[in-house]
């Protein structure tokens, strides 16, 4: 039905337009670029059977600061390819790349505080909690939840959550789709890179 | 550095260039002003504070004292370096490159430079002059692991990946045998991984692997270790050990088709087009039946069967599959199943399981042979599939019985009223497909996608105000109204050109085509920070794919469109330039005095409430901005909106050549850019050149209508030219001579000729008689009737489908769109189009073009009797409904205005 399979560089423009298609949070190609160059483990894209990309997730490692983490920067899946349980696989597929390869201790994300499907996803299937409100941390003033999970931690072997979860029950209670991002660098975020 | 001064001010200049470096320009400036009171003439502190001010945005006096620094000492290389920087900042990397050349004359060994100088050699794709530079840094500076890394990917770059793979090798033995410590497991772990892939591209396969196998326990990425190993195992022809293998990765992830390919490679059951015989597909269906019991959450190991079963086999797969996804509404079905369309008889066995669910469901609220009861959904579902399926099939009346029934039995369900749109949008209805996506988009404010999916239909309705008035909904970001642009939304600045272009709005258009160019400009620019950074993050097999996806950046789909686009205006633009002023003045005074004056009145009045408008625009977003001290830019206005300066070009010509040698470069074997090419060069007289399109165009696709009309016109032009006078005309003339009988189709064949065997040939195809048609008129104009009789005899053959509901013609709208255009202006006769619209509007029943019966420009169309109903209720955004911009004033839409809900 839908491939889900690690992003390459070659996505980026279609993950872009799917981004553009579906949230209000936008980035630059640069900030995409920065992310499949800083870490290529952790951009997976569902490609469906006419060679489409309907979803996409953008992560990224918190080395900075003394506990090494995981953050989600935009996740997205098109609203015609809802009830497929994308956003759990893609968001299942970042998460084991953090533990397995950089030994994350917890992934962090944002969402829309108005955004019950996202928050559901991530409260209830994925097994999200809220760790803080961020006051109109989104462009248009809105609020947002600031919500961890905590990973597995360091560990040498690859386990792997894939197909546990059933099929998208997320979707399935709110519809719509899925939405995480940092608004408040809207692309405008000069990469790193310099 | 500064070293012709004295130790104070010696010392000052050190301060300027920490200063730069910090980013402390004032500090840095006032050093520099310190030292030039005493020496005005210091050549370096000129450049430096040059520098300093360019980073200040004071570029024209940065120049200035760069320059004249330069001059002041010219056998500096800082001041050839500065130079070179401050090229570099405005992206003139060659001239920064030649600055760079001088300074490392001066000082060769200055490793500043030298890496400068291997980024820009790295961004320029000089790759020789890449290799170069590095080797001069790794011999420079050998303790540094950059410096190898740097080295080896230069070789890479080059295509010497066996040299790459040495100088990775050397530096691992400069490497303990501990190494790498903690903090540096990822980084290594990365370059194995690419000395692996290096030693694969060489095809060292076994290497490769003893390799891999050997550092298993440094390479961190346990994903990437194992889809390497498969990769090996399978190259190397070790498939049960591959297939181990592969089916652990389909453990890990078995939602990737990839690994599903490799499995079935590995087991010896793969075929590119899906080929097989009796035996292989039974012995697939095997395979497929135990991969479906290990992963029964995978769809993938459910869909892909699909693709390879035959007749009763697929039938009874394809109803399994279906019926539970069905059951659960899941709406991207139809889609997941269309790539069987293409597989002979499929559809057929499709669309009579589909009738066949339908109806068990219908009349019995169950599945055929099942005892528990579906719930109600199931059957808008059932509709919701067939309705996409009679699109699909072109039985757009099928289509929306289906998915009207669908909405009637719940109305609630948004992706019914986007797929309505989109029938309707394909039956030729863009109006009412506008109206749709506007009212599904009503039902769910906060979801950007269905807000996009209504922008889009509206466009494709040419209603470009309403459509930016809808999407900036979702663009406001901070006091910035519309970041559309900002944000390189390229699919709407296509559609809105594309929208613009068809009403003839050529300003507008380019306006939109060259922001899409231009992103494309800054996609690769945006490269140029990373040839230092992946190096240090040693992400490198990302780093050198990036390189490779940017060298073929520009053959992606919307360049191509963009500048096809920009290409097709500046075409029209040389065909029918604007009015100049001393013209239009002309045109006025042919009209009365009291008209003149009302004319000018309304004139001066819109041109103040332009002005105005802009005024207070600019005054709002600069008092945002100071209210806002972290907001350093000031986006500035942009001078020219709607690019009207962009028409006022000298020679359009000459714009367009530039998109299409870019065409020509990263799409050649594009029947597109060969058409533009072709219509290019003919305007140009640029005889040779427009020769080589047409061969071109022939050797893509010789059958193609616009491929003969080309070969047909260009020799009919060749032939009316002058006797050639010049040695360049009796040079192009011999040429001519000495190809054309090596052109098949006009061998020993006059043109007429040539144009009847075509038209023989493809007599039962409406755009091939058309494009014969056409070449008929063009070669003989006194044939014009017989010409027109030739389009007016085509018949629109029904296609045959066994099974189907309703027989469907075979003719497509948009063909029968163009044929009408045709009809209308080259053969320019006026009744024929009027009985060819008439035709049509039989055929195309829904279409606006064509005014046929059922669309929404006929008042008293169904579709506006069940508007009318249900106009009360719904949410919409009713101010929205106006267009004041005139753009949209066609018909179509003033008739459809009364409509909006």
């Amino acid at each position: 039905m839908v491939c889900i399979r690690k992003a390459t560089t070659d996505d980026l423009l279609a993950m872009q337009t799917c981004n553009h298609l579906c949230l209000p949070e936008n980035f630059h190609m640069k900030y995409y670029l920065y992310h499949i160059l800083s870490w290529p483990q952790l951009l997976y894209v569902a490609e469906d059977n006419n060679g489409h990309i309907v979803g996409y997730v953008l992560a990224k490692v918190e080395e900075e600061s003394n506990v090494c983490h995981g953050h989600i920067t935009s996740l997205a899946v098109l609203r015609t390819h809802r009830k497929l349980g994308l956003a759990t696989k893609l968001m299942n597929a970042a998460q084991n790349a953090m533990v397995q390869v950089f030994g994350a201790e917890y992934v962090s994300l944002h969402v829309r505080k108005s955004n019950r499907a996202a928050f559901n996803l991530y409260a209830e299937t994925l097994g999200y909690k809220i760790h803080d409100v961020k006051a109109k941390y989104y462009a248009d003033g809105e609020d947002a939840y600031d919500m961890r999970k905590k990973l597995k931690g360091k560990q040498i072997h690859h386990h792997n959550d894939h197909g546990r979860h059933g099929h998208g029950h997320a979707h399935a209670i709110g519809g719509g789709c899925c939405s995480s991002a940092e608004a408040k660098v809207s692309g405008k975020k000069e990469t790193k890179a310099t | 550095m500064g070293a012709s001064l004295p130790p104070k001010e010696a010392n000052l200049f050190k301060l300027i260039v920490k200063s730069y470096e910090t980013k402390q320009y004032k500090k840095g400036l006032k050093a520099a002003d310190s030292i030039l009171k005493k020496f005005p003439e210091h050549g370096e502190t000129l450049a430096m504070k040059g520098l300093t001010l360019n980073c200040m945005d004071r570029k024209p006096e940065a120049y200035e004292l760069v320059r004249q620094g330069l001059k002041n000492d010219l056998k500096s290389h800082v001041c050839w370096h500065v130079y070179g920087l401050l090229y570099r900042s405005d992206r003139e990397y060659r001239e920064a490159i030649k600055c760079y050349r001088n300074a490392l004359r001066i000082d060769p060994d200055n490793i500043e430079i030298l890496r400068d100088l291997s980024l820009l050699q790295a961004q320029m794709r000089d790759l020789t002059g890449f290799v170069e530079t590095r080797q001069q840094l790794l011999s420079l500076k050998p303790n540094h692991r950059m410096n190898w890394i740097g080295f080896a990917v230069a070789h890479h770059l080059t295509s010497n990946a066996s040299k790459a793979v040495e100088i990775l090798e050397a530096y691992e033995g400069t490497l303990e045998d501990d190494y790498p410590p903690d903090n540096e497991r990822c980084e290594h772990g990365e370059m194995l991984l690419y000395k692996i892939s290096l030693l694969e591209e060489c095809g060292f396969l076994e290497r490769a692997l003893e390799e891999l196998r050997k550092k298993e326990s440094k390479i961190v990425e346990k994903l990437a270790y194992k889809e390497q190993e498969a990769s090996l195992l399978l190259k190397l022809g070790r498939l049960e050990e591959g297939e181990k293998l592969h089916r652990a990765l389909l453990f890990m992830n078995p939602d990737n088709y990839r690994y599903y390919e490799g499995l079935q490679k590995c087991v010896g059951l793969y075929s590119e087009k899906s080929q097989f015989s009796p035996d292989e597909i039974d012995r697939l269906d095997i395979l497929y039946k135990s991969l479906e019991q290990q992963y029964q959450a995978s769809s993938a190991v459910k869909r892909i069967p699909l693709d390879f079963l035959q007749g009763d086999r697929f039938l009874e797969a394809a109803e399994n599959y279906i019926r539970p996804l069905l059951t659960k509404g899941v709406p991207s079905l139809f889609s997941d199943l269309s790539p069987l369309y293409d597989h002979p008889g499929k559809a057929d066995i499709l669309e009579q399981l589909m009738l066949k669910l339908e109806h068990s469901i219908r009349t019995t609220s169950r599945y055929p042979g099942r005892v528990e009861k579906e719930p109600p959904s199931t059957l808008m579902w059932a509709l919701f599939l067939l309705a996409q399926h009679y699109d699909r099939r072109g039985q757009y009346d099928v289509a929306l019985s289906k998915i009207d029934e669908a909405i009637e039995h719940t109305p609630t369900v948004i992706d019914l009223y986007s797929v309505k749109s989109r029938i309707l949008k394909h039956a030729g209805d863009l109006a009412a497909a506008a109206a749709l996506a506007d009212e599904a988009r009503g039902m769910d404010l906060a979801d950007r996608y269905i807000n996009s999916d209504c922008v889009k239909r509206m466009l494709q309705a040419d209603q470009v105000a309403l459509a930016e008035k809808t999407a900036v909904l979702f663009t406001k970001d901070g006091d910035q109204h519309n970041n559309l642009h900002d944000m390189q939304c390229m699919w709407y600045e296509l559609a809105s050109g594309e929208s613009y272009f068809r009403q003839g709005d050529l300003g507008r258009a380019l306006k939109k085509f060259l922001a899409v160019e231009k992103h494309y400009a800054d996609i690769t620019e945006d490269q140029f920070d990373f040839h230092s950074y992946c190096l240090r993050k040693m992400t490198l097999r990302a780093y050198v794919e990036m390189l490779r996806f940017q060298d073929r950046l520009h053959s992606h789909a919307y360049f191509h469109k963009a500048a096809a686009g920009a290409i097709r205006c500046y075409l029209k633009l040389y065909d029918s330039p604007p009015k100049s002023t001393t013209e239009e003045d002309d045109d006025m005074s042919k009209m009365p005095a009291s008209q003149k004056k009302k004319l000018r009145q309304k004139q001066r009045k819109a041109e103040a409430r332009a002005k105005k408008e802009a005024e207070e625009k600019h005054e709002e977003s600069s008092a945002a901005g100071a209210s806002k001290p972290g907001k350093r830019h000031i986006k500035p206005v942009d001078p020219d909106p709607h690019g009207e300066k962009l028409l006022q070009i000298e020679d359009p010509l000459q714009e367009a050549t530039k998109y299409l040698k870019l065409l020509q470069k990263n799409s050649p074997n594009s029947l597109e850019t060969q058409l533009l090419s072709f219509e290019l060069n003919m305007r140009k007289q640029k005889i040779l050149l427009a020769f080589q399109a047409v061969k071109q165009l022939l050797k893509l696709d010789a059958e193609h209508p616009d491929s003969h009309r080309c070969l047909i016109k260009f020799f009919h032009k060749a032939r009316s030219m002058a006797a050639p006078v010049t040695d360049t005309e009796k040079l192009i003339w011999s040429v001519l001579e000495a190809e054309r009988p090596t052109i098949s189709q006009l061998h020993e064949k006059s043109l007429i000729k040539g144009n009847e065997i075509f038209l023989e040939r493809h007599k039962d195809s409406l755009m091939h008689r058309a494009a014969a048609a056409e070449m008929l008129y063009v070669l003989e104009p006194d044939r014009k009737s017989e010409a027109i009789r030739l389009i007016e005899e085509s018949s629109n053959n029904m296609v045959a489908k066994k099974g189907a509901l309703g027989p469907v013609g075979e003719w497509k709208l948009k063909d029968c769109i163009t044929v009408h255009k045709l009809l209308g202006t080259v053969l320019n006769d006026e009744e024929a189009a009027l009985r060819w619209k008439l035709r049509c509007a039989e055929c195309f029943p829904y279409s606006t073009y064509f005014e046929g019966r059922c669309s929404s420009v006929v008042p008293n169309s169904a579709y506006n009797q069940i508007r009318k109903k249900s106009e009360n209720g719904s949410a919409n955004h009713s101010e929205g409904g106006e267009t004041r911009d005139s753009v949209a004033s066609n018909g179509r839409l003033e008739a459809f205005k009364g409509l909006t809900i």
